[in-house]
């Protein structure tokens, strides 16, 4: 079997955008960890050794510009190579997931205080009921193309499983494109806060193979779900 | 008072440099607009800094002040202007007679701080002419 | 025989105000000596302090189990906007402005803050906008509750009518205003009225911070002026904020204030921080110039990164803001290696002040690491307006600022009042602020990565969510506990005091050359010379040196 060029977040199952994340996370937060660790370190190390001397044991020296120059440098590279895991990953979540064909485009309409999906090639629409029982759903592994809006104020489409979240501002409607790893029922929810009852406006997600989902939205959505 | 303008100035080009590479790379009217205020800010801080001073573009310590300043100890004028200005606010929210209200007191508070203002000038004149004579 | 010079005879008590002064309740009000309006600004703002915090444990005790309903969602929403809104614009921004006003121009030798009048109007505006703010609570429909950001459309008329949002907007702008005018005073006092001999590169790493601070004040605060007041025009039946391009435009000129306001909320505190720590370590804070060199450049690279807050818009563009924001690393990095080598070869005292400044640096790296962390749009499109991003601002704000705030308090109280602050209360106050603060804030980390949303009001059952906000609310309990601990420090140092002199932990700079509190206009006889950021050490490493030599010729250390 040849070994693919293309990442595993992006062969032709969407972009996984829980991957791209879990990705980065496991880079930036070692990184975090670890400069964290030096720090508390060295000042460990200079109450450890400094303290309980008499004063005219104090150095007098104040400065050390090469070794600092020598440092910037370094935390430059560091920065140029976090730059360019993120940029990569940002390209991969916001550019190249939105020029793939989608399996399916739903239109997410956010109002308050309750979520709208339609499917639009199907006929559906469902409305998610303010603390959500009509889930969305999703096929698993294929792109899925959601046109996300608002009729009021704006909201924030969350879906804490993949990762992923984009606002939902009225006057326009963003183009996102997600990916669902595998099957099961996730939690959804509005994070941007969007008055009294923006702590109810909570919705499912259902995530079935592209055949069930296939027979469902055929069914016009009222098939049941696995 | 050297040096004083040079913070304002090489701050404001640092801003200048970074302005313009959003402009080319972000290029949305509002922040562009946005960003163009603060670099005129600071440097208008900068050229008024200047203006009062022409040596405060050039390096090195201030040197000694020899004549005499004046300070206040007090001032009701400032404490008027700064409430009379929250009351002309306050009264956009409540009631147009706050807002007249303030304005007024607006008013008479600037006229107060003229009045300190005139008998700084004068008791600092006092002191420079005791000195002189002296 | 011994080469530790004797210490300085005891100085005699610090003279009354020399200058003749109103009395009473007025004078106190009406005076422009820079250090009064310094103190009455860091106390009401200390005043606002508490009131915030009052409206966190409340929010807290909201939050402690799920589905509890301890306030309605409405009071809960005016919580949280005002608990923000009272500690961003009435405690921790101008607090940094009144340790400027109190402590600048007595660290450049200057008898005087420049345009006392400004200043003095300016504080009257800043105490009016926060009181009229805070007025909200009084009316029918209750405080400002549209979040501390104010987003349209949500703060517009029609989604937020009433007056209490109305009151929150024109607060905002009179605090901003008053705050504005006070930043362009102690720019000018730097710019103008340094002493002779303290060139630019001779003033104290304080007053520098300072200097960045102001800067980014004057620079951005009128933008969030215009903003809330096309605003108020807007909630009023102008159409300034519709559409798309409406809600971008105002969060764009709204984080163009929003985040240079976060590192006017950092840096004074790490000044203060950093001349806690030098001071402690007997030796003068490693690498000035570098220092200095960054934090101009960090200040500037935080008037450039503001739409970082805005990533998951789709409004901007994203990977200007990502570089921008990720750069920050060089000069934090910068600011750390010097805070480290200040104490590595020193002789260090373990006093309150210390600590304090010991624990905003390591606690603010939490923060300032998990700011990059949210640097990177992908990180983001999850933390965002989570928890997470909750956890991320409280650690820099809380965990790091209000600590550097306190190493200042307990660094300059003596000269101050004139008496000292009670060491082992100090140190109970640190212990319990610092448990307190991590078991609050740490967790929240975790709940922010497993799908907690900021600002709800209640949440339902998930594994672990419970029991994980209940040890946050325990947690903001002991952090009351601890401000209460500092409270009685300071009741009992001002009531039973221990006299402190002009310069009870030989200080650098020269503020501690003169009586404890200061005369009116500051410096009663001649300064010390000014050969570097620390004359005063300068002339004890001088006097070291003439001891030494004459003592046995010059051996030196």
């Amino acid at each position: 079997m040849r070994v693919s060029a293309v990442p595993a977040a992006l062969r032709a199952a969407g972009v996984d955008t829980r991957h791209e994340y879990q990705h980065l996370f496991s880079i930036y937060v070692p990184i975090a960890i670890g400069v964290f660790a030096a720090i508390v370190l060295a000042m460990g190390f200079a109450l450890a050794k400094y303290t309980r001397r008499s004063p005219e044991q104090a150095a007098r020296w104040h400065e050390h510009n090469p070794l600092e120059g020598g440092y910037a440098a370094l935390l430059t590279l560091v920065v140029v190579f976090l730059l360019y895991l993120t940029f990569t990953a940002e390209h991969r979540v916001d550019t190249v997931a939105n020029q793939q064909q989608p399996a399916v485009t739903i239109n997410v309409t956010a109002a308050k205080w309750e979520w709208t999906f339609a499917y639009p090639a199907y006929g559906i629409t469902h409305r998610s009921g303010t603390v959500g029982s009509e889930p969305l759903v999703v096929p698993t592994g294929e792109p899925v193309r959601v046109n996300l809006s608002s009729l009021d104020v704006i909201h924030a489409f969350w879906i804490p499983y993949i990762r992923d979240k984009h606002d939902a501002i009225p006057g326009s409607t963003q183009v996102i494109t997600l990916s669902f790893p595998r099957a099961g029922t996730f939690q959804g929810e509005c994070a941007e806060f969007c008055g009294l009852r923006h702590s109810d406006m909570l919705f499912n997600v259902r995530a079935v193979s592209p055949a069930q989902f296939s027979g469902w939205a055929r069914s016009g959505g009222k098939a049941p779900l696995p | 008072m050297r040096g004083g303008a040079i913070p304002l100035v090489a701050w404001g080009t640092i801003l200048l440099v970074l302005y313009i590479v959003h402009a080319i790379w972000n290029g949305r009217t509002v922040p562009t607009i946005a960003t163009g205020f603060a670099v005129l800010a600071i440097y208008g801080f900068g050229a008024c800094v200047w203006i009062l001073g022409r040596d405060t573009l050039r390096r090195g310590p201030p040197a000694a002040r020899s004549e005499a300043e004046a300070w206040p100890s007090a001032s009701l004028g400032a404490v008027m202007a700064g409430l009379s200005f929250a009351c002309i606010l306050f009264g956009v929210v409540w009631s147009n007679f706050l807002v007249y209200f303030g304005g007024a007191m607006l008013l008479l508070s600037l006229g107060r701080l003229g009045v300190e203002v005139r008998s700084e000038y004068a008791s600092k004149r006092h002191a420079q002419e005791e000195m002189s004579g002296r | 025989m011994s080469a530790t010079t004797a210490p300085p005879p005891a100085p005699a008590p610090a003279p009354q105000t020399q200058a003749p002064r109103i009395g009473g309740w007025i004078g106190a009000a009406t005076s422009t000596d820079h250090k009064r309006i310094g103190l009455n600004m860091a106390a009401c703002s200390f005043v606002f302090f508490l009131a915030g915090g009052a409206f966190a444990l409340l929010m807290r005790t909201q939050l402690a189990q799920p589905n509890m309903q301890f306030v309605s969602d409405d009071t809960y929403n005016q919580l949280f906007t005002m608990h923000g809104s009272t500690m961003i614009y009435l405690f921790v921004t101008p607090m940094a402005i009144a340790l400027a006003m109190y402590l600048v121009p007595l660290q450049i030798g200057a008898s005087a803050v420049a345009a006392p009048r400004f200043a003095l109007a300016g504080f009257w505006t800043w105490l009016s906008g926060g009181l009229v703010m805070q007025s909200g609570w009084l009316v029918g429909d209750g405080a400002g509750r549209a979040g501390w950001f104010s987003y349209t459309p949500l703060s517009n008329g029609t989604n937020t009518p009433g007056v209490g949002q109305d009151l929150w907007t024109i607060g905002v702008i009179l605090a901003a205003t008053g705050m504005t005018v006070m930043a362009g005073c102690i720019t000018a006092t730097i710019a103008r009225r340094r002493a002779p001999g303290m060139s630019l590169l001779r003033m104290p790493v304080f007053t520098w911070t300072e200097l960045v601070s102001m800067l980014m004040v004057v620079g951005s605060f009128p933008v969030l002026i215009l903003a809330m007041a096309l605003l108020y025009l807007d909630r009023h039946g102008g159409h300034i904020y519709s559409g798309f391009n409406g809600s971008i435009d105002y969060q764009d000129l709204f984080w163009f204030f929003g985040h240079p306001v976060v590192y006017v909320m950092f840096f004074p505190y790490l000044g203060a921080a950093a001349e806690a720590i030098a001071t402690s370590s007997r030796k003068r804070w490693f690498g000035y110039v570098p220092f200095v060199g960054s934090i101009m450049m960090f200040a500037a690279l935080s008037m450039a990164v503001w739409s970082h807050h805005m990533f998951t818009t789709g409004g901007v563009t994203n990977q200007y803001f990502a570089f921008t924001s990720t750069l920050l690393v060089v000069p934090a990095g910068i600011e750390y290696f010097d805070a480290v080598a200040t104490m590595i070869g020193g002789s260090l005292v373990l006093r309150a002040s210390m600590l304090f400044g010991i624990a905003f640096f390591v606690q603010f790296l939490i923060g300032g690491l998990s700011g990059i962390f949210i640097a990177s749009p992908v990180l983001d499109y999850h933390a965002e307006d989570s928890y997470i991003i909750v956890a991320h601002f409280h650690y820099t704000l809380f965990a790091g600022s209000v600590f550097g705030f306190f190493a200042g308090v307990y660094h300059w109280f003596p000269k101050v009042t004139g008496a000292h602050l009670r060491e082992g209360l100090g140190k109970l106050h640190l212990a319990l602020l610092m448990i307190g603060t991590n078991v609050t804030f740490f967790p929240m980390f975790f709940l922010g990565e497993y799908g907690m949303s900021r600002r709800i009001s209640r949440y339902s059952t998930h594994p672990g969510w419970g029991t994980t906000n209940l040890i946050e609310t325990i947690g903001a309990g002991v952090i009351a506990l601890a401000i209460l601990a500092f409270l009685a420090n300071v009741a009992v140092s001002l009531r039973r005091r221990i006299p402190a002199g002009e310069d009870p932990w030989e200080g650098h700079t020269l503020e501690w050359a003169t009586s404890s509190p200061p005369p009116a206009y500051n410096f009663v006889r001649p300064l010390p010379p000014i050969h570097s950021y620390a004359p005063l050490l300068d002339l004890r490493h001088e006097a070291e040196d003439r001891a030494r030599e004459a003592a046995g010729g010059g051996v030196g250390a």
